[in-house]
């Protein structure tokens, strides 16, 4: 009894362990720097994503991981063990590249047993394990085909199969999505999604899509410069972005400047003093106190818009409809109130098609607004 | 008015009914123009050369090729001359292997340094190599005397290591550039998957690369078979096809046996050019690109690294000692021999003279050279005309083409009338505009590819007729590959001896036939002297040519690759 559980104990205690440990990892080349001090924990089974704009350093950083690039200063630590100084051949971590780098004279389950080979798997066994990540990634009455007769999306599954046949402690998967069309990264980026919790192994994604990435991860890593800006959830990241850089990045977003008037300690009943007027919130952070110059963080979608303008109930600004603009699922309007401008989106935009030829409208401000401090 | 916009359609059509024909036409007529040059300039000689070796005194003969195959002497000179390029290219192959994988692989220190040396036999005449090996290794060389040697260096030997020395830069440069356009990410992918640097090497680099490793070999096979020069300056009295023709035609005026073994030489030349165009057709790997990355440094096992250095140092050392030789050898009147520095090497005037003969060739061969160049590349690139391919073939083949057939084949072919050129600069100069066509050419048509065809499209779209856009938008965008071509050119006619040799008259002599008779007589001094001012020509040519693409776009996107 007490041994079960010590080793469940164990079990849990190194299930908490984190995978992947970067520490204060600096990279230089020549007298540039592109990573300036990133430190990050990856946690067992996670899906993790780097994501920033072009010449943020994500690929660098995923390299570095592979071992392909020398770190300049930092630490690596995969499962407990410091790689810093392992070839890319002695570390336990596998890379997809952006362009799949399948070996275009090999057929697929040469390619898929290209690692079972050189690490002298007997016969048998590396035959039975390409069937079976092949009909993993579906692709199990491919096996006899040469590369250039697959699609990107086939070519895709392949990489992947291949980069898994060692079961890897680390998948390291580099833009894996950017070389298909728009409909098969969706398809595709569920399925690594769905195959990644199944077998519960340790991924870092990188993208600079930052859809792509809300989409997939369990956490978000957002870069800029060589620096990490924030890490979180996709749901923090979007909803409690750490500046405006990050409300920015992941999607469209309406900035008003404001004062904190007051804070009701009980109810979080906050209201903040703004150019055209108080406007009331329910306050979810505590980075912030009475007094406090801020930029409310206003995303298009959670602004509603009515037609009358009769009662002047709380959080509600007039302004002029600018344009109007169907796009299907979602209608975009352009809403001027005094001299700024705010982006609003409309959903379900047949029913708001009374809009279109309005041009007093009321913007509703929602309670939920997320507040940056100004510096 | 529909109809009145379509009837002064009508009238302005049927008004310049002529011109619009002319317009609709012109690179049509400009292509057939250019075809006939190439008929009378290229194909001509050839066919001149191929009547030749079956006509006797009383027509159609095989006679001289039962000659050919039933003396021993010529026996041997194929199968010298085939061992040679076997040789050759094999050596030549795995040197520019080791030297590319360094450049392309090895740490950044090296790449740079390494990738010069191994280039600078480019601008150097090859028979340069021939001529510092007879002054470290002849009768009286510098290295002979020392250890007092008593070794042979006029044959087989001797032939080998001055065609390879001078063959280096064309196996680096072909192999550097495969090298260069495999993806890195593959070979990173192995490495990924747990592969050593030698199983990397084994089993995605070298099958990777095979398909251009082989045409780099095919290449470098057919031009060694084919240089003269060294064969010549160092054979002593093993027989080679290309200097055996030399003294059949100069020697023996004997042209049907001339002709014969420029036959011979030309087969091998051919099977080659159909095996690159048909068996490896389409045998190049393509596989998905993403962004093209310089491969980052690994950490290549001494295994590799450690034979791969010492391969590039050896060969890398022996192209420097060689040319410093030279160098030193022209201020003396014979290095080794007379302890007196002397400048009269530099200051006589038979050489001199045949530089100024030199340039005045070339210069006249470049300016003909780019222009064709520039209009054939437009025309392969741009037309649609029946027999497309076959302009390009022809164009292209005159590079391949071994120089002595070219030379007997401008002999046989303009020594009468109707056109009657030797004695003359045009025929030394036309020669030249037609053996190295191809590098023109293909700078125009490389250019080309970078322009896209909207861009006439466009012009065309705005009214222009065919001529003007050609004049202001074609022209244009050309001018660089002009230029490239016409030194290109320039420089390779200044430098080239195995087809001139045979067209210099008395008393025109020309540099690199100057080069060659000091060489042979004996006259060390003035040869290396000769040298060494072609050799500073042809760097002042790669400064101006490196100068113009970095002005334009023809080599910036090199050279963002290489900083990366």
């Amino acid at each position: 009894m007490t041994t079960k559980g010590v080793t469940g104990d164990m079990d849990r205690k190194e299930n908490e362990k984190p995978m992947l440990i970067l520490k204060d990892i600096h990279k230089f080349y020549g007298n540039n720097e592109v990573l300036k001090g990133v430190s990050l924990e990856v946690r067992r089974g996670e899906l993790v994503t780097f994501v920033g704009p072009s010449g943020c350093g994500k690929t660098t950083l995923l390299r570095l991981i592979g071992g392909f690039t020398d770190i300049s200063a930092g630490d690596i630590i995969l499962d407990g063990q410091r790689i810093n100084d392992l070839p890319p051949n002695l570390r336990d971590t596998r890379i997809c590249f952006q362009n799949y780098a399948l070996f275009p004279h090999m057929t697929v389950a040469e390619n898929v047993g290209y690692g079972l080979k050189i690490n002298k798997w007997p016969k048998d066994k590396t035959a039975a394990r390409v069937r079976e990540l092949l009909e993993m990634v579906e692709l199990d009455t491919f096996g006899d085909r040469m590369i250039d007769k697959l699609s990107g999306g086939q070519q895709q599954r392949v990489a992947f199969a291949r980069a898994l046949s060692l079961e890897p402690k680390v998948l390291l998967l580099d833009e894996p999505l950017s070389n298909l069309d728009a409909n098969l990264r969706l398809v595709m980026r569920e399925e690594i999604r769905k195959l990644q919790e199944r077998l519960h192994i340790t991924t870092v994604f990188v993208t600079h899509d930052q859809f792509e990435a809300m989409a997939i991860s369990d956490r978000l890593v957002v870069m800029k410069d060589g620096l990490i800006e924030q890490v979180g959830t996709p749901i923090e990241i979007y909803e409690r972005p750490a500046n405006e850089f990050i409300a920015g990045f992941v999607g469209y977003v309406n900035f008003m400047e404001g004062r904190i008037e007051s804070i009701d300690e009980t109810t979080c009943n906050t209201v903040v003093n703004t150019e055209y007027g108080r406007l009331e919130i329910t306050l979810e952070q505590d980075d912030v106190k009475t007094g406090d110059d801020v930029l409310m963080v206003i995303r298009p979608e959670s602004v509603s818009l009515s037609l009358d303008c009769g009662d002047k109930s709380q959080n509600v600004l007039c302004g002029a409809l600018k344009s109007y603009m169907y796009a299907g699922s979602i209608a975009k309007c352009t809403v001027t109130i005094g001299d700024r401008t705010m982006i609003i989106d409309q959903y379900n935009p047949r029913d708001a098609q009374q809009f279109q030829h309005a041009d007093r409208v009321e913007v509703e401000i929602p309670r939920s607004v997320h507040l940056l401090k100004k510096k | 008015m529909a109809t009145v916009e379509l009837s002064l359609k009508l009238q302005a059509s049927s008004g310049s009914k002529i011109k619009d024909f002319l317009n609709a036409n012109l690179i049509n007529i400009l292509a057939a123009f250019l075809f006939l040059l190439l008929a009378f300039f290229l194909l001509y000689p050839i066919i001149a050369v191929l009547l030749k070796s079956f006509r006797g005194p009383s027509g159609f003969t095989l006679q001289y090729y039962q000659n050919f195959f039933s003396k021993n002497y010529y026996y041997q000179s194929l199968y010298n001359t085939l061992l040679l390029g076997v040789i050759n290219t094999v050596v030549c192959l795995v040197i520019g292997f080791c030297l590319a994988y360094m450049t392309t692989r090895g740490p950044w220190i090296l790449r740079k340094p390494l990738k010069i040396i191994s280039l600078v036999p480019l601008i150097a005449p090859p028979y340069l190599f021939a001529l510092s090996l007879i002054i470290l290794f002849g009768r009286n060389g510098l290295i002979t005397k020392m250890f007092d040697l008593h070794w042979q260096l006029y044959g087989f030997g001797g032939v080998v290591i001055s065609q390879t020395l001078a063959f280096i830069p064309l196996a680096y440069m072909m192999i550097e550039n495969t090298l260069m356009s495999l993806n890195p990410n593959l070979e990173e992918s192995a490495y990924d998957m747990g592969a050593s640097e030698a199983t990397i090497l084994r089993t995605i680099t070298i099958p990777l690369l095979a398909p251009g490793l082989l045409k780099a070999a095919l290449l470098i096979f057919v031009m060694t078979i084919a240089e003269f020069g060294n064969a010549a300056i160092l054979g002593g009295r093993t027989p080679f096809l290309a200097p055996d023709t030399y003294t059949m035609i100069t020697g023996e005026s004997d042209f049907n046996m001339g002709s014969v073994l420029s036959v011979v030489m030309i087969a091998p030349c051919i099977l080659i050019f159909f095996i690159h165009n048909y068996l490896l057709e389409g045998k190049q790997f393509t596989t998905i690109g993403g962004k093209p990355v310089a491969s980052e440094p690994r950490k290549i096992t001494p295994l590799i690294q450690v034979p791969f250095m010492i391969i590039t140092t050896v060969a890398a050392g022996a192209i420097f000692v060689c040319f410093a030789v030279v160098f030193a050898a022209s201020f003396y009147k014979i290095l080794g021999v007379t302890h007196n520095i002397v400048l009269s090497n530099y200051l006589d005037f038979t050489s001199n003279q045949a530089i100024y003969n030199s340039i005045r060739v070339s210069f006249v061969a470049a300016v003909i050279g780019a222009i064709i160049g520039v209009l054939l590349a437009y025309v392969i690139v741009r037309g649609k005309f029946f027999g497309r391919t076959f302009i390009e073939m022809v164009s292209l083949s005159g590079f391949a083409l071994p120089g002595t057939v070219l030379g007997i084949g401008y002999l046989l072919a303009f020594s009468a009338p109707p056109l009657k050129l030797t004695g003359g600069i045009m025929i030394l100069a036309l020669n030249c505009v037609f053996r190295f066509l191809a590098v023109g050419v293909e700078a125009g048509i490389s250019k080309l590819h970078q322009i896209h065809i909207e861009i006439e499209e466009a012009s065309a779209d705005l009214g222009a007729s065919f001529l003007t856009t050609f004049y202001k938008i074609v022209l244009p965008i050309m001018f660089p590959a002009f230029i490239a071509g016409f030194i290109y050119t320039f420089m390779t006619a200044i430098v080239s001896l195995s087809a001139v040799v045979f067209l210099v008259s008395p008393g025109f002599d020309l540099a690199a036939v100057k080069i060659f008779d000091a060489a042979v007589y004996g006259e060390i001094g003035i040869a290396s002297a000769t040298t060494m001012k072609l050799v500073l020509i042809v760097m002042i040519c790669m400064l101006i040519l490196n100068f113009i693409s970095n002005k334009t776009r023809l080599g910036s996107s090199m050279k963002k690759s290489a900083a990366v």
